[in-house]
């Protein structure tokens, strides 16, 4: 396998807190990497690195040593006006929550990136990828006016409309009762099958992370160890023997 | 619950800075105009015990009406008589005049700027010797030593001085201190000073005294030698002792300092109240920003009268914090007062400065009041906050309804509005009229603003779209969150909406006034040459030289002029001080078209006419013919008959008399104005000929001007021309001090998107994750700013030009008789103020940028 293959990977990720007496191993040497086209989930009790992992895979934070890719770009080399151009173009977000900026619209915040960079968006893709979240009669509403489901598929679009090289989605469904949150979380795996979107979710709830082609485990800030094809029973029993 | 809302302010440090600042600048502003005119008035006491020291009694002639400039003279026989008297140990005559101009050694005359140019005979009593001699020779003079060394003037050189009668030639031979020995206590007056006989020759007033001084000496008390004095003087003359003078100098000084103090203490108390729309804004966000933890200690079990008790309480704080820093930083601010306008022409005094317990009362109050008032509706809101808050993200504020807002706006602008047309068209007295318009003024900006938030949204949509268009996502972000809250869009854009009010209104009445003038002049105006000092025309303590204007009349490129003179409270009529003017009745209307309705000046009779404006013809109900009984400074009385009825009082007046009836009655020979006719002149001749004629008189003028300085001459296109630049720089100056106001309203705005950006964390941690740069991040704060800005510009200058064109109906046309709207000037101020709002917002913008983007989506 060739870098490039990897839509983002780190090596040896290590991102350490205070000092002394109080430092804390948020990562401690982590090598992983996400291959193209795949859901990945990452998985861990509280405090695992779980969040920071995601973030400094993204160009939210930053390491305190190792390197992390996306596209076989070192983001430790950019500058944070290259990490921002890097997120706008190469990476989608669906947080939590406070996903939507609330003085545009739905179908403004879908397009908030490629609006950012003064490009125009591909309308084809963005249609189709509106269609396929049901989103159509909604798109000129504001997010105040969409329910916490409808706010999600919209954080979602707005994460494919611009074709990223991948996505770091961060509880996506944690706000969400299970109903909605299942069919985030189908749009999302249809958004892998369909359109070889490449996904990384972090999550604490199997049956969300049985969405995904693959879970990592952390623990204390190192991967533990990793799951093909999960079930919720699976990551389940795998969250147990990890004693999480 | 007080230890917690101190504790709560100490962790917030930006958030308790910013709702000071604005607090800090009204009391610092306030305490700065009170201090500074508090030791001015203290240096002016000081100075006014030096100057009636040295005699103890003073001889002049009994005026009863009319500026101290025209006392009338006391005949110099007088002193004899008063030598005579038992217990008169010295006479100190005094003879002075104003306009008396020196001419520097460039060929510059030195004007008064502002105070006086005076010439003096030597003063004994106050006048001490630095360099050189006392003048004794008729052609020598001494001068003041802050005028010596600012001019450069030098003993033992010539210097040409002009005085209100002729030009003469004096060497210098003296430099002197005024008022004490050690130091020249000079008030920014210049003085110069002759030997006795000459300043009386030269001054005009030979055989005449200003006033006689005395000392008493030997064993009688003053009180016996003033009785004695005044048996001997007579009943047309008064004698008063040193405290009269120093009394009278001191109020004279006084009411000067309050013209001073009351033009400053308004534009301060605009400052302060432009403050409390920042405070009131600042709260109502802080409070709307603490829902969170207001609602958690309502859940703990603190009751909704704690809650708004620690809002008040906080006010509190804030209110004496800032007093307490305004005060320091105001009685710093006094000197730097003093200092500016000593820059910009004026000579204040210097003394220490003086913090009296009645500027600390007025900071304080103002102070600590503005603040509680602000907090007051805050702090009531803060009362409902549910405990739900605590948990529920979403939980806003009870927003005063719309309806409410209409009705309490609408009340309160109409209210206003009413206030505003009494002020303006029926109040009779000045402190009325003030009175009226103030409370008006004020209760329509507090309407409009309550009122404002309604329209705010679709406004800021409006004035959004342009900067969407241009400047993509950023423009649209600024347009959106301009939109966002019309409540806080609206009370940020008050603070701005009230100095763009009053600047507007400036505006309009100054350009009326202007438009308004020219007219005059293009219609009503036949001499084709005006004369006046530089300093202006009819400027009493700036008048020119009786030999400039013969020396003029001489030249045969001239046809003949037409002399005016002007003197405040020159006479009295019905018991009434008026302002009186004089010119040439026989040719007066060959130059001028004051447009008689009724009678007519040429063949009137000079000595015993007067002219009438038709105002005051109407208030006293006289016709061509009728008398009038009017007293003289000299306390003569007159009959006079009306000669003509006129409408137009832009150069007239009310009242005119004949130059006869003037040098009859009053000392002065000053000119405050000269019309010509150029002689073969007139506007039917061809255009080559004209130039030809003008460009000869030009030329024949200029050696009159070159002794004479002080004077210039410009025909017509040139006087209209510094007609308007004079008006312009004076509408300049007070468009200046009003932009004070705007400064206090940018910290609002900056005040503002501060508090915006903070509340907006999240917000900006997702944009910047998604891919917005700290660039566009900026950019979309800083149009955010301008929209802002821009709003409350259009709303002010909308205002402004209602009251201006109210206060132009308002005044009578003899003064204003045309509209003019400069629609041009306006959006000038459109764009200063989206200029300020780019200023206003570089802090929050580059707070927004600098966010850690992590920490900004997980912000709480």
């Amino acid at each position: 396998m060739t870098l490039t293959t990897f839509a983002a990977h780190a090596v040896e990720a290590t991102k350490i807190y205070g000092s002394g007496d109080t430092e804390v191993r948020a990562l401690d040497g982590v090598d992983v990497s996400f291959p193209a086209g795949e859901y990945t989930a990452i998985m861990g009790p509280s405090g695992s690195g779980k969040s920071t992992l995601m973030h400094c895979m993204a160009g939210l934070d930053t390491l305190t040593s190792g390197q992390v890719f996306i596209d076989g770009a070192d983001l430790g080399a950019l500058s944070d006006n290259e990490l921002t151009l890097l997120r706008r173009d190469n990476v989608g977000f669906v947080f939590q929550a406070f996903n939507l900026v609330s003085t545009l619209t739905a179908i403004e915040n879908i397009t908030l990136p490629a609006d950012l960079a003064g490009a125009d968006p591909d309308h084809g893709w963005v249609d189709q990828v509106v269609g396929t979240v049901g989103l159509d009669d909604r798109l000129s509403h504001r997010p105040n006016e969409l329910s916490g489901g409808q706010q999600q598929r919209v954080a979602v679009s707005r994460a494919l409309a611009n074709r990223p090289k991948i996505i770091f989605a961060d509880e996506p469904t944690g706000n969400l009762d299970s109903v909605t949150g299942n069919e985030i979380l189908a749009f999302m795996r249809r958004a892998v099958d369909d359109f070889q979107q490449t996904i990384v979710m972090v999550t604490h709830d199997p049956s969300a992370a049985s969405y995904a082609d693959r879970v990592v485990f952390l623990v204390d800030g190192r991967i533990v160890n990793e799951l093909d094809g999960p079930t919720p029973e699976r990551v389940l029993d795998m969250m147990k023997q990890l004693g999480a | 619950m007080f230890r917690l809302t101190v504790k709560n302010f100490l962790d917030k440090k930006i958030r308790f800075a910013l709702t000071t600042l604005a607090v800090v600048a009204g009391v610092t502003m306030i305490v700065a105009v009170f201090t500074m005119t508090d030791s001015l008035r203290a240096s002016f006491d000081g100075l006014a015990s030096d100057i009636a020291e040295g005699t103890d009694l003073t001889v002049r002639t009994v005026q009863t009406i009319g500026s101290d400039l025209d006392r009338a003279a006391v005949p110099q026989e007088l002193a004899e008589t008063i030598s005579a008297i038992d217990g008169v140990a010295e006479i100190d005559p005094g003879v002075g005049s104003f306009n008396t101009v020196i001419t520097d050694g460039n060929g510059d005359a030195i004007l008064p700027s502002g105070p006086p140019t005076i010439g003096t005979n030597w003063s004994k009593s106050q006048y001490f010797l630095t360099a050189g001699d006392i003048p004794e020779a008729s052609d020598e003079f001494a001068v003041d030593a802050t005028t010596a060394e600012v001019n450069d003037l030098r003993i033992g050189n010539r210097y040409p001085i002009t005085s209100e009668v002729e030009q003469r030639e004096f060497k210098l031979v003296g430099i002197f201190n005024f008022g004490a020995p050690d130091e020249h206590r000079s008030l920014g007056q210049t003085m110069a000073s002759f030997e006795l006989d000459t300043a009386q020759d030269f001054f005009g007033l030979t055989g005449l005294y200003s006033e006689i001084g005395v000392r008493v000496g030997g064993t009688e008390s003053v009180e016996k030698v003033q009785a004695a004095t005044a048996a001997a003087v007579g009943p047309k003359y008064e004698v008063v002792t040193s405290e009269v003078i120093e009394d009278e100098t001191q109020s004279n000084f006084a009411s000067i300092i309050n013209v001073f103090n009351t033009i400053l203490l308004v534009f301060a108390f605009i400052i302060v109240f432009v403050a409390a729309f920042i405070i009131n804004n600042t709260f109502q966000i802080v409070v709307a920003q603490r829902i969170r933890e207001l609602g958690l200690l309502r859940a703990v079990g603190a009751t909704g009268k704690q809650i708004s008790r620690s809002v008040r309480l906080e006010a509190l704080i804030v209110g004496v914090f800032s007093t307490i820093v305004g005060i320091g930083l105001g009685v710093v601010g006094g000197s730097g007062l003093r200092w500016m306008l000593n820059t910009t022409g004026f000579t204040l005094p210097s003394g220490p400065i003086q913090l009296q317990p009645r500027t600390v009362i007025w900071a304080a109050v103002i102070g600590i009041g503005i603040t509680f008032a602000a907090s007051l509706i805050p702090a009531r809101r803060a009362r409902t906050i549910s405990p739900v808050a605590a948990i529920n993200t979403d939980q806003r504020l009870a927003a005063t309804s719309l309806r409410r807002r209409l009705i309490g706006g609408g009340i309160m602008t109409g209210v206003g509005a009413v206030s505003l047309a009494n002020g303006l068209f029926v109040a009779s007295s000045t402190r009325a009229t003030l009175t009226s318009m103030g409370i008006g003024a004020v209760l329509v900006f507090i309407g409009v603003n309550t009122l404002s938030p309604s329209f705010a949204r679709p406004i800021a949509h409006l004035l959004g779209r342009p900067i969407a268009k241009l400047f993509g996502t950023p423009g649209r972000l600024a347009q959106g969150n301009a939109a966002r809250s019309p409540r806080r869009t609206a009370s940020t854009a008050g603070a701005l909406m009230i100095g763009l009010a009053l600047v507007g209104m400036a505006v309009v009445v100054g350009s009326s006034l202007t438009k308004s003038f020219l007219q005059t002049l293009d219609n009503a105006v036949e001499a084709d040459y005006f004369v006046q000092s530089r300093v202006g025309n009819f400027n009493p303590s700036a008048g020119f030289s009786q030999e400039a204007a013969t020396r003029i009349e001489e030249l045969p490129e001239i046809g003949d002029i037409v002399r005016y003179r002007f003197s405040e409270d020159g006479m009295w009529i019905n018991g009434k001080a008026e302002d009186l003017f004089s010119s040439d009745f026989a040719k007066v209307t060959d130059h001028l078209n004051a447009q008689i309705i009724a009678g007519g000046l040429r063949d009137a009779d000079p000595a015993t006419s007067i002219a009438v404006h038709s105002d005051p013809a109407r208030d006293l109900d006289l016709a061509v013919g009728d008398t009038l009984e009017v007293t003289f400074p000299d306390n003569e009385t007159e009959t006079l008959s009306v000669a003509a009825i006129f409408d137009d009082a832009s150069i007239f007046g009310n009242w005119m008399v004949d130059n006869v009836v003037w040098e009859e009655h009053i000392n002065s020979r000053q000119l405050g104005f000269v019309t010509a006719t150029i002689a073969g002149f007139s506007d039917d001749l061809p255009e080559p000929e004209q130039e030809q004629l003008l460009a000869a008189t030009a030329t024949a003028l200029e050696p009159v001007l070159e002794s004479f300085p002080s004077v210039k001459a410009e025909n017509r296109v040139e006087f209209r021309q510094g007609q308007q630049d004079q008006l312009n720089s004076f509408l300049a100056v007070i468009q200046v001090l009003l932009a004070l106001s705007l400064v206090i309203a940018l910290i609002g705005i900056a005040n503002t998107l501060a508090l915006s950006v903070f509340e907006r964390t999240r917000e900006i941690g997702l944009l910047r994750a998604v891919g917005m740069t700290r660039r566009q991040l900026r950019r979309a704060v800083r149009w955010e700013a301008v929209i802002i800005a821009v709003f409350g510009a259009i709303l002010g200058l909308a205002l402004g030009v209602i009251f201006g064109v109210a206060a132009v109906v308002a005044i009578p046309d003899s003064i204003i008789s045309s509209i003019s709207i400069p629609i041009g000037v306006l959006l000038v101020y459109v764009v200063l103020a989206a200029v300020a709002g780019i200023l206003a917002s570089l802090f929050p913008a580059w707070r927004a940028s600098r966010m850690n983007v992590l920490e900004a989506i997980y912000h709480e």
